[in-house]
């Protein structure tokens, strides 16, 4: 199966600030991954590299296509949310369904009226008149009813309250995702969305820190919660993280076995996958980064 | 996924690498139509001053109070049907000359504004999630304000004035104003309409590098477009000024503004014998009948300057293709 997307010794570079720092991964079709990272990790800036929106150094190609020179025809399989800011406010609901409509080769309209449907949205509104709720919920009907191969999302739910987050995922999985289709996401809601994706890129620093299938954490990754009177006997076994939680101790280790850690699973102690969110803080704070 | 309500499986889920079944083909003209409307939507000024223009001006038509002009009673030149011919071209003239002043004042904001409020607004990041080029876009825009509103308010003109000569006639039916002032001449109606027009595709051409050097600001400056836009030229013009002594960019920008009219016979008149003297009418039919269609097309700085167009119009694009401050 061709890749969705592929980089190779991705650089970017602001001046003499280094951005994305050579960095190599690949995106299969039908994955819903993750791309977490700090605030100024380089999320952005590889997203704009994916989109074609910047220059870069390197190797990258996002289905078969290269964003810097095929961009045109990229946009026609790839759909992207920069965030929920950038709908024009003078624009009419109307308008810009006359607008994808007239222009994408792949939208179909009564799928964005049918979900706006059951929205309050209405179609003579302009966007300006609009809650940030239901300015993201406009643009998630114009981006469903795209046939892409490949969805960006780049913070798409920043400044939303939760019961929009929530009805926002649900709808991309339920009515979007399938297993042709991917997409590739950043947000700072991390234990919101952990559930949903079948992979996780960290990123720190303009590098990748972790890339990883979510089924294959639990092979990769355990924590440790131990009481404190057997803190240093596990400690020997060099977690690359641990932190305090409710008087007990939580230890992150990589490529241990059951086996080696089994041992301090009695008197209060409990062997577990990491949670996403966990993991996370672990790698970015760890020295195991 | 959780099965797709009936409704929607029109949309196509196709699978795997066929999504091609759900493509709808469109020509460049239909998507060329898509980006104006979606210019005139946004800068609803574009159309909304012409119309309340053309509605203040049949409006003072119908209402103000119009005394007889001086020369308009004067027997001496209403007996010489060649200058009933000129005043009578020179007023449908006349009438059409603020909708032109304000269209140069509403085209410079839009110029200013076409490449500049997408960035502000970082909407250009909605725009550039569609599969249109940069170029499709610019071009879009410089069309909108060179050949799309010009031509639109050329028609709404020439509306205005079938309107007002139909309301000066219901004037004078009503005994307003004096008879002589409700004139009609068909055959210099149609000289006039033609001279309009062909003197607005001379303005596309010769205007073009004025427009698209608005648009090359719009998309470069960071801020404060229009500074940008003038603060350059009058800078030019001063620094020459103290260190040459000369006006070379005052010359150009003077004959960039209304050089290419020299090549039309504007000279042309008609003399009519007023009680005190001869007196001079320009006539517009006369320009119209000796009017030689290719000459402006003749000069080498028209072309000149569809070439500097060119130039700063790829210049945008390749700016906002490339730009990546949103």
């Amino acid at each position: 199966m061709t890749a969705v997307i592929e980089a190779r010794g991705l650089k970017k570079t602001y001046g003499v600030t280094t951005a994305v720092d050579s960095v190599s991964f690949t995106i299969q079709p039908g994955r819903i991954v993750g791309l977490i990272g700090p605030n100024g990790a380089g999320k952005t800036s590889l997203f704009k590299a994916i989109l074609g929106l910047t220059q870069f150094d390197g190797d990258l190609r996002v289905l078969g296509r290269d964003p810097r020179s095929e961009r045109n025809d990229l946009m026609q399989d790839v759909c992207f949310i920069a965030d929920v800011a950038v709908l024009p406010r003078w624009l009419r609901v109307s308008q810009a369904l006359d607008f994808v409509a007239g222009i994408h080769p792949r939208f179909a309209r009564s799928r964005a009226t049918e979900f706006l449907r059951t929205t309050d949205i209405k179609m003579s509104s302009r966007v300006r008149e609009l809650s940030k709720g239901m300015v993201t919920q406009l643009h998630l009907a114009l981006i469903l009813a795209i046939d892409a191969r490949l969805l960006v999302l780049d913070e798409p739910t920043l400044g939303l309250d939760l019961l929009f987050r929530r009805q926002f995922y649900d709808t991309l999985l339920n009515d979007y995702f399938d297993k042709e289709r991917t997409i590739v996401l950043t947000t700072h809601q991390v234990e919101e969305i952990e559930n949903l994706l079948t992979d996780v890129i960290f990123i720190n620093r303009g590098q990748v820190v972790l890339d990883c299938a979510v089924d294959s954490l639990p092979a990769r990754y355990v924590q440790l919660n131990v009481t404190n009177d057997r803190a240093a006997e596990a400690r020997q076994l060099q977690p690359f993280y641990e932190r305090e939680v409710f008087g007990r101790v939580a230890m992150f280790f990589e490529n241990k076995t059951a086996a080696e850690l089994g041992s301090f699973c009695t008197n209060g102690g409990e062997l577990r996958t990491p949670s996403v969110a966990d993991l996370f803080v672990a790698k970015m704070q760890g020295t195991g980064s | 996924m959780s099965s797709p309500q009936p409704n929607l499986s029109e949309a196509g889920t196709a699978p795997g690498l066929a999504p091609a079944t759900t493509l709808v083909s469109r020509s460049s003209l239909q998507i060329f139509i898509v980006l104006v409307r979606r210019e005139l939507w946004e800068h609803r000024a574009l159309w909304m001053t012409p119309l309340v223009v053309a509605v203040l001006l049949l409006a003072t038509t119908f209402l103000a109070h119009a005394g007889p002009f001086p020369f308009v009673n004067d027997d001496e030149v209403w007996r010489h049907e060649r200058s009933r011919e000129a005043l009578f071209a020179l007023m449908e003239w006349g009438l059409t000359v603020p909708q032109y002043l304000v269209m140069v004042i509403v085209l410079s904001f839009y110029l200013t504004d076409c490449l500049y409020a997408e960035r502000k607004d970082r909407s250009i990041l909605f725009w550039k999630s569609m599969p249109v080029s940069d170029g499709a876009t610019v071009v879009s825009k410089l069309l909108t304000a060179l050949v799309v509103v010009p031509l639109g308010i050329y028609l709404l003109a020439l509306i205005t004035s079938v309107l007002f000569a139909a309301l000066m006639l219901l004037r004078v039916s009503l005994g307003h104003i004096p008879a002589g002032m409700a004139m009609w001449n068909s055959i210099a109606w149609l000289k006039v309409q033609a001279l309009m027009l062909y003197g607005l595709i001379v303005s596309m051409f010769w205007y073009a590098p004025l427009a698209a050097y608005l648009m090359f600001v719009s998309a470069w400056a960071r801020r404060n477009v229009t500074l940008w836009a003038t603060l350059p030229p009058i800078i030019a013009i001063l620094l020459e000024r103290f260190a040459f002594g000369t006006n070379h960019v005052v010359d150009l920008l003077q004959y960039r503004t209304y050089g290419i009219w020299g090549t039309l016979n504007l000279q042309n008149s008609v003399n009519s014998t007023v009680t005190d003297g001869p007196s001079h009418i320009v006539s517009l039919t006369g320009v119209f009948d000796t009017l030689n269609i290719s000459t402006p097309f003749l000069s080498i700085d028209l072309w000149l300057g569809v070439g500097v167009a060119v130039a700063l119009v790829f210049a945008a694009t390749r700016i906002r293709r490339y730009r990546d401050d949103t």
